[in-house]
């Protein structure tokens, strides 16, 4: 096995999937159970900001449904995620063809799912994301430091 | 580059199913929860409508545990009736923060006031499959 596959491995988290469709969400949130993460459940974006505004549920990555009913859709909820938990990683899924332009401008890596959703795909993806959180803490750690020494040399 | 699966999933197990309707989503978070920490696998439904879709598939399912009151075509009591026509075996507990009407008596395994008693509700749940597993035998 290469390195970087051992390293990905090791990642777990807390997923939170975002579906309306009860027989696709069951799927795709034993899928990931199977996996090792622990999976919270939400029909649509509504439940979804229930639980992001939880703090005790600690959520890594939002996997979403673009099309859902409800006060917000699934772009509607990745731009609030954007915004208030700028931490969370969010994969979003849809079959529309604006989905992935717009993806592309939301989400980290141009994570965007086709539907139907090979489950293991998303399972590579999260994997992925979680995995890169490390090297994309260091590298804004690192932006930081350089900004607070640029500022110390300007005064 | 494509990264190895790190999991294979049995897909077809043989894992005792719950089914739990509830459509506050933080109840049914911790009614699941407390479930899965049990080793019961348990699919959630947020209302009646989802409940009959899975119930109506070939998705094995041993328990339903349904709130009554749900902002569904279906509330909680008429989801029992129909899951008793769709599914003759299956084990029932209905929850309600109403005392319950002889309507529920006559058509569940058990009762739970709300706001839960989710240690009684999880006993209640493994004696209840445990009926269930022996009864198959």
């Amino acid at each position: 096995m290469r390195e970087d596959d051992a390293e990905l491995l090791k990642v777990a988290g807390t997923i939170l999937v975002v579906e309306d469709e009860v027989l696709i969400r069951l799927v795709i949130a034993e899928y990931l159970r199977d996996c090792g993460y622990r999976v919270i459940e939400a029909v649509h974006a509504d439940e979804a900001l229930l639980v992001l505004r939880k703090s005790e549920c600690e959520i890594d990555v939002v996997f979403t449904d673009i099309e859902m009913p409800g006060s917000m859709d699934g772009f509607a909820l990745a731009q609030w995620v954007r915004t208030n938990a700028p931490a969370i990683d969010v994969i979003l899924a849809g079959s529309v063809n604006r989905a992935v332009q717009a993806a592309s401008d939301l989400c980290d890596q141009q994570d965007h799912v086709p539907k139907p959703y090979d489950p293991q795909i998303v399972h590579d993806r999260i994997r992925r994301l979680l995995a890169s959180r490390g090297s994309r803490k260091r590298d804004l750690q690192s932006a930081l430091e350089q900004a607070h020494t640029d500022g110390a040399r300007l005064s | 580059m494509r990264v190895e699966m790190a999991c294979e999933p049995a897909l077809e197990k043989n894992k005792t199913t719950v089914l739990v309707v509830e459509d506050e989503i933080l109840i049914r978070l911790m009614v699941a929860d407390a479930l899965r920490a049990q080793g019961i696998s348990v699919i959630e439904a947020s209302n009646g409508d989802e409940a009959m879709r899975v119930l109506q598939s070939s998705v094995p399912v041993e328990l339903l545990l349904t709130d009554i009151r749900m902002p569904s075509a279906l509330d909680g009591l008429a989801l029992a009736q129909a899951a008793r026509a769709a599914r003759p075996g299956l084990k029932l507990i209905v929850a309600s923060s109403q005392p319950a009407g002889h309507e529920v008596a006559g058509l569940a395994d058990a009762f739970f006031a709300k706001p839960f008693d989710l240690k009684g509700v999880v006993q209640r749940v493994k004696s209840l499959l445990a009926e269930a597993h022996h009864a198959r035998g």
